[in-house]
């Protein structure tokens, strides 16, 4: 028998210490969200026996705009856009598979020195999306100088991306048959520089944020996500390698360049909201370390496969995926021929991170709720899509 | 006991940034130098050449009323539409040219990649507020106007830190 609580219903789940009459007079509902305490445009609604939380309901799907539908009205082209657009501060990171998706359906070759600039960007992008990330898990916490750092230090990849794209978050770079233009001259140079000094300054985050005793007083121990639980419950990206599974497809399906390059998947054991949220700081420098390997080994080249203005795919269908810098991102798309695809479908890793999200949120406290939310890299705009 | 020396490296590692120079580019008196002279396609190629992305610049002299970069926009931002002009055209007889409403336009740069004639490039100007939407739209002799932006500053980095210098 379920839980009644308003309208909804919960199957299966039985609370202890419940009336006669099946009313359980001592939990307490709240609404987390949606509109935007801390939450995203995303509703958590929560349900507190005094201080735990005896069940977290994640209810997404506030900002649903039908991007997958929205693909089948628009060609190869035109997608690129509004694809982006779920996840701005990380748009290469979503934009990357399909540009690989539709590189395989019309059979169009990437030039090799696109490859290159394809995986500086991406791990740019990755950089990026982390710092942004790392300032608003702060912030939550109440470390306002951790907001402050990683924003500043973000402008510093957001020149450099803008300095090769043309534009400072939603470049929309990636085309299908390479990136839409060459890199200037001084690109490498001036991306070696701030490239060494933004690894440097990662050194002061961990002097200020993760050594610092406050922080961990709020993520030690918070939110254990177990190996086992982590691989069922279908978890990706850092949340993953944070549990202990050494799992990331730039290993384990190289695309791109990316076997040609020489780094290491970082994993941690502990699985709580600490290594949640160590992994992405050590994951920058891996991220630093590629993309400074790429620009030692750039050719020189063309850097896009010349395309009518409407690329026609044959008939088929591809299913491509990368890591991007919250996991996992896949799309599968299908053509029938035609100048628009028959298919796209997204999968994106933030939607993976709800059921890990309900499952670490019982059982802990609510004033633990922001440090295990925000170290799951939800984002509810790429989860609704 | 570890939180103490925690605490003090903390510390130490904040009032550092006394020391070092600010970062922060004050924004209305320096403005950031882009590189190129905006975003511009070259359709020969099929490639780009790398610049900013800001507002288009419209060559009246070259644009033949396509309609390409309108039907580009289309599914993007559908932020284009062609508009008659008054004066007359060798090469554009009908005399339509395309017309952006910059409350629509996403900056994408596609409608650029779109004209076939290098009439439509974009440039460094990203300072289009205005008072009332309709002052977002921006006819073809508003386009054809080249902006006076002129950025001075970028990102330098020493010993002292990275700041915003000339």
């Amino acid at each position: 028998m379920g839980v009644e609580m308003g309208k909804e219903r919960i199957p299966g789940f039985e609370l202890e210490g419940r009336d006669e009459d099946g009313m359980d007079r001592g939990i307490l509902t709240l609404s987390v969200g949606p509109q935007h305490p801390g939450s995203g445009h995303f509703r958590l609604i929560v349900k507190v026996d005094g201080d735990m939380i005896v069940e977290a309901l994640p209810d997404p799907g506030y900002v649903h705009r039908g991007e997958e539908k929205m693909c089948e009205y628009r060609n190869y082209i035109q997608n690129i856009p509004h694809l982006e657009r779920p996840m701005i501060a990380d748009s290469c990171g979503i934009l990357y598979p399909y540009a690989l998706a539709v590189e395989e359906v019309c059979n169009i070759p990437v030039p090799e020195r696109a490859k290159y600039i394809r995986v500086i960007m991406a791990e740019l992008n990755r950089c990026i999306f982390e710092l942004y990330w790392l300032g608003i898990y702060g912030i939550f916490l109440g470390h306002s100088t951790m907001f402050m750092w990683p924003m500043a230090d973000r402008e510093l990849l957001i020149d450099l991306a803008e300095m090769a794209s043309g534009a400072r978050v939603t470049h929309a770079y990636f085309v299908p048959g390479g990136v839409r233009n060459d890199v200037p001259d001084t690109f490498p140079e001036k991306a070696k520089g701030h490239l060494l000094y933004f690894k440097n300054r990662l050194k002061e985050y961990k002097d200020i944020f993760y050594d610092n005793p406050l922080f961990q007083a709020r993520t030690v121990g918070v939110g254990i996500l177990s190996r086992e639980d982590a691989i069922n419950l279908g978890a990706t990206g850092p949340v993953l390698r944070a549990s202990g599974v050494d799992h990331d497809i730039r290993k384990v399906e190289p695309y791109d360049v990316y076997d040609e390059i020489d780094f290491e998947v970082v994993t941690m054991k502990e699985g709580d909201s600490f290594a949640r949220a160590y992994v992405p700081w050590l994951e920058m420098y891996e991220s630093v370390e590629i993309a400074l390997q790429a620009l030692e080994k750039m050719p020189s080249g063309p850097v896009r496969t010349k395309l009518g203005p409407n690329p026609k795919g044959a008939v088929g269908e591809a299913f491509k995926r990368v890591e991007a810098a919250r996991g996992e991102l896949a799309y599968y798309l299908v053509s029938d021929g035609n100048p628009k695809p028959y298919r796209v479908k997204l999968s994106v890793p933030s939607f993976r991170e709800i059921p890990v999200m309900a499952h670490l949120l019982r059982g802990a406290k609510l004033a633990d709720m922001p440090s295990i939310y925000w170290s799951m890299n939800y984002w509810p705009v790429e989860a609704d899509r | 006991m570890g939180s103490v020396s925690g605490m003090l490296r903390t510390l130490a590692s904040g009032s550092k940034h006394l020391a070092i120079k600010r970062f922060t580019l004050r924004y209305p008196e320096q403005k950031l130098r882009f590189v190129g002279d905006g975003y511009q396609f070259d359709p020969k190629e099929g490639v780009g050449i790398v610049g900013y992305r800001g507002r288009h610049i419209l060559y009246h002299d070259k644009c033949t009323g396509c309609q390409l970069c309108s039907i580009a926009c289309e599914g993007i931002a559908e932020a284009i539409s062609m508009v008659k002009v008054d004066k007359q055209y060798k090469q554009n007889k009908k005399g339509i040219m395309p017309q952006i409403d910059y409350g629509k336009c996403v900056f994408c740069g596609l409608c650029v990649d779109a004209c076939p004639f290098y009439a439509l490039f974009m440039t460094d100007d990203y300072e289009l507020a205005a008072y009332t939407k309709e002052h977002l739209i921006y006819t073809p002799d508003q386009l054809a106007v080249k902006p006076k932006y002129q950025g001075t500053y970028e990102i330098k980095i020493d010993e002292l830190g990275a700041y915003h210098d000339e």
